[in-house]
């Protein structure tokens, strides 16, 4: 009985420390709920210079959400479709870069899939390299769901498991302790692998080397890191590199199909 | 015969009555310059078509501020012509006097009056403006009077006359309605012949400029003839031609020139040796260009409608709306008239949008529209004819016409009502081709992708921030330690049950006594039906296999010695043990021996007392 009163308390700290990890934000939610509601609504009433601000300052107050950056991403090219000559002012590039950070933040987001494909019949994209498939395959369930997706499911199944040999531990008919042993096994398995997989993506996430063109049309790319150098590409806003390192004002970018060049660091944006 | 006769008869009456009828009208008019010089005599004219009563009759006006030089001088004329046989004539009898203005001013001619078979007509007023040309052009140069004095004394009249005429003296002008004007506005330019020479006798050549960057219509023109002033002089005007132009382009567009070669009759006042030509004509030739002409052409304010396309006027729309049930594959139209003054020739028909399932058909454009002077102005009916192919109720969008508003200098846009054209199923299966039972079977039965655009917002709450991750954070440790922590505690709660279902063994060796229990009572139920052989065979079962439970030792590895060793092991006592093993001998043996009905019953209390006391003992 003692032991379980230290539990309770232990989990009743617990709760006390998460809630105040969330508290210390609450005097900026109320603001910052008005202020997606006003971009929400300029949106909806086509003043999109204005929803494009008020998406804005609701990022600058630390809202990083899937949601935040879809609708920036459609603020930014809805921007473009109104400019005197379409997206000429750099808002195809933005808004591509937006709906790749949505992906980024929630990789199962079909809208942002879906509208990232529209904006990309613009830009002129290189054809990506084949990929291996033992890679594309572990790139392809990782990016099934977000970091916080896959750890809730290694969570769940860690508690399910555990749960499970408790089952065994306890329960005196034969059926009932095997299956229980071999779920939990299986269990055991899933967290590993979906525990890996949520790391996996959360340092896909932090050391992303992805980057998105932004420029007012198409850019000049150098073969070495000066104006005088040779032209050796000229891509459009929009279209998705690596970073490879910066020298100077200078950033180095891959293409999707291995091509490296320079372009000013101000024309070239981390996703 | 007779309705013949009343017919004819019917026709002499109508064809005297229109002859009385023309005969009858009467005009009296009165012509004099609107415009004259300080010095100038001019001539007032009234003249009459029909023979008046009597000169008398005339009631000139005071002519106030004029003083009357000569007058009325009458003259009277009769012009009687055939044309294909057929007799017109005409009369008139002119009153003329001859004015001469006493002071520069604006004056009135008041009306005249004559009796004309016993009606009295009355003429219009004439306003006349009297200016004082010297004080107004003494700067400006010569004038024909001091040309005319000058060729007096030359011995060269021919010469002296072509340099009299001073380049002040004929000259050609545009006059421009405007010279500000919107890209599509009409514009009435008229080029004006001033004069003070007199017209020209003749005209070698003329040559007006083409109207490029513009859309140009000519104005047919009577030859206008009146008198103007120009920088305070007076001069003869004739309209030599007229245009309405419509600028195609924005910005400067100047006008080239127009050129004309005229040759000019000038009298000169011959010398005293010339006494039979007191007067000498003499021929000169000019030509004359016109100053160019520049139109500055605007650009339209920038929050044009999507819709406008360039129309510059004032306009009104009408529609004819479709009819509104229809069946499908019939024929239905909507015609629109777009109506008013502006550049009508250059209107583009208002767009209309009918739903996926109507076929339109080209518009059919009729035109109305007539240019004078003051521009273009009708009206253009544009009918679009469609064909509906599947049943249902559409609603069709209102069309919409916009134009730029001269007057309030703003887009208007006009627009029809919105039209709602039922479309009944026409019961026509067709055989072969497009099955027309089967609505949008033009597309195989798919729906057509029409367009694509990017989805709608999410419009969500705002959710919390999604870029903290979960995974090696604090708080994801914290709730693995929570998790283990509660199975560890949970397994140290449940140990004891946790360590009774540890194996198999310990499992059986609990319910060995069942066991033991369940077949003694099947061999109680063979001791009761008399059939011993079943009962001993129960007993030995239940004795061979309480032991086999209970120690975990398989039946076939038993025998008495190891009963007896495990029974010692586990604190039976020795006499318990052989007691256990006597009954095992004793019903291995009665199995297949005659015994008695009172063995059995024996045996059976034996079995349980020594198993009830060993399972006390080994409970522990």
């Amino acid at each position: 009985m003692k032991v379980l009163n230290n539990i309770i308390k232990v989990l009743i700290l617990a709760v006390a420390a998460i809630c105040s990890v969330r508290g210390y934000a609450n005097e900026g939610v109320v603001e910052a709920q008005s202020e997606w509601q006003r971009a929400l609504d300029a949106y909806s009433a086509k003043s999109y210079t204005e929803a494009k601000e008020a998406f804005e300052k609701v990022e600058t107050m630390g809202y990083a959400t899937a949601d935040l950056y879809y609708n920036l991403g459609n603020t930014y090219f809805k921007l473009g479709q109104q400019h005197e000559r379409a997206y000429e002012g750099g808002e195809l590039g933005r808004a591509i870069l937006n709906y790749r950070r949505a992906l980024k933040c929630d990789p199962a987001m079909e809208d942002a899939r879906y509208n990232l494909d529209i904006a990309q019949d613009f830009t002129n994209d290189a054809e990506p390299l084949p990929v291996g498939v033992v890679s594309s395959m572990w790139s392809g369930l990782r990016g099934f769901m977000s970091s916080n997706g896959w750890v809730s499911v290694s969570i769940i199944s860690l508690v399910v498991a555990l749960s499970l040999v408790m089952l065994y531990l306890l329960s005196d008919k034969i059926v009932i302790r095997k299956s229980a042993f071999f779920v939990a096994i299986a269990l055991i398995f899933v967290f590993i692998l979906t525990t890996a997989l949520s790391v996996a993506q959360r340092t896909a996430y932090e050391s992303s080397s992805e980057a998105v063109i932004i420029c007012n049309n198409i850019i000049s790319v150098h073969a070495s890191p000066d104006n005088t150098s040779k032209v050796i590409r000229q891509p459009s806003q929009g279209v998705s590199v690596y970073i490879i390192r910066t020298h100077g004002d200078w950033t180095e970018i891959e293409f999707v199909d291995g091509e490296k060049g320079w372009i000013p660091s101000k024309s070239v944006e981390r996703v | 015969m007779k309705r013949i006769f009343i017919f004819r008869l019917t026709l002499l009456f109508v064809a005297l009555f229109t002859s009385v009828q023309l005969w009858a009208q009467v005009t009296f008019k009165a012509e004099a310059p609107l415009l004259v010089g300080l010095n100038e005599r001019f001539q007032v004219k009234f003249s009459v078509n029909k023979e008046p009563d009597s000169d008398n009759s005339l009631e000139c006006p005071s002519f106030e501020g004029f003083s009357v030089i000569a007058g009325p001088g009458i003259a009277t004329g009769m012009d009687i012509q055939w044309i294909n046989g057929h007799q017109t004539s005409n009369y008139s009898r002119t009153y003329t006097f001859v004015l001469m203005p006493q002071a520069a001013g604006k004056f009135t001619i008041g009306s005249a009056s004559i009796t004309v078979d016993g009606k009295t007509y009355k003429t219009k007023q004439i306003p006349i403006e009297v200016i004082d040309e010297n004080a107004a052009s003494q700067q400006v140069g010569s004038s024909v009077s001091d040309a005319k004095s000058s060729s007096q004394k030359s011995k060269e009249p021919a010469k002296a006359a072509e340099q009299a005429v001073a380049s002040n003296d004929i000259f050609l002008m545009f006059n421009v309605s405007k010279k500000e004007v919107y890209k599509g506005e009409a514009i009435r330019i008229t080029l004006m012949l001033y004069t003070r020479v007199g017209p020209p006798a003749d005209i070698n050549s003329f040559s007006m400029p083409k109207f490029n960057d513009f859309w140009a219509q000519e104005m047919p023109t009577r030859n206008d003839h009146s008198r103007a002033e120009y920088k305070g002089r007076i001069y003869e005007t004739y309209k030599l031609t007229e245009y309405v132009i419509v600028p195609q382009r924005t910005g400067a567009i100047t006008i080239s020139p127009a050129e004309l070669s005229a040759v000019l009759r000038l009298e000169t006042q011959s010398d005293d040796r010339n006494i039979y030509y007191g007067r000498q004509e003499r021929y000169v030739t000019r030509t004359l260009h016109s100053a160019p002409v520049t139109i500055n052409v605007k650009e339209f304010p920038a929050n044009a409608p999507s819709t406008f396309n360039g129309a510059v006027g004032s306009f009104s729309m009408t529609s004819k709306a479709p009819e509104a049930a229809m069946s499908a594959n019939s024929s239905n139209e909507i015609s629109v008239t777009i109506s008013g003054s502006g550049n009508l020739k250059f209107v583009t028909a208002p767009k209309l949008t009918l739903p996926d399932s109507f076929e339109v058909y080209d518009t059919k454009v009729v035109d109305n529209v007539r240019t004078s002077a003051a521009g273009t102005s009708g009206s253009i009916t544009y009918t679009y004819p469609f064909v509906a192919r599947t049943a249902g109720e559409y609603r069709v969008e209102p069309m919409v016409f916009s134009y730029f508003d001269l007057a309030s200098q703003q887009y208007k846009s006009l627009s029809t009502e919105p039209f709602v054209i039922t479309v009944t199923d026409d019961g026509v299966v067709s055989t072969g081709g497009a099955d027309s039972s089967r609505p949008y079977a033009d597309y195989g039965g798919r729906m057509k992708q029409l367009d694509r655009d990017i989805r709608f917002i999410h419009t969500d709450k705002l959710a919390a921030d999604g870029s903290l991750l979960f995974v090696l954070s604090p708080i994801y440790w914290l709730t693995i330690v929570v998790i283990v922590a509660l199975f560890i505690v949970t397994y140290h709660i449940m140990r004891k049950r946790i360590r009774q279902n540890r194996n198999v063994v310990a499992r059986r060796m609990r319910q060995a006594d069942k066991v033991a229990v369940q077949r003694l009572r099947l061999a109680e139920r063979s001791m009761h039906e008399g059939n011993r052989h079943a009962f001993y065979e129960e007993m030995l079962r239940a004795m061979w296999g309480y032991i086999s439970d209970k120690f975990n030792i398989p039946v076939s590895n038993l025998t008495k010695e190891t009963i007896r060793e495990e029974l010692y092991r586990r604190g039976v006592s020795a006499s318990d043990a052989e007691q256990f093993c006597q009954i095992i001998s004793r019903s291995d043996e009665a199995q297949y021996a005659p015994s008695t009905e009172s063995d059995m019953g024996e045996v059976y209390a034996d079995a349980i007392a020594v198993i009830s006391k060993i399972e006390s003992i080994v409970k522990r």
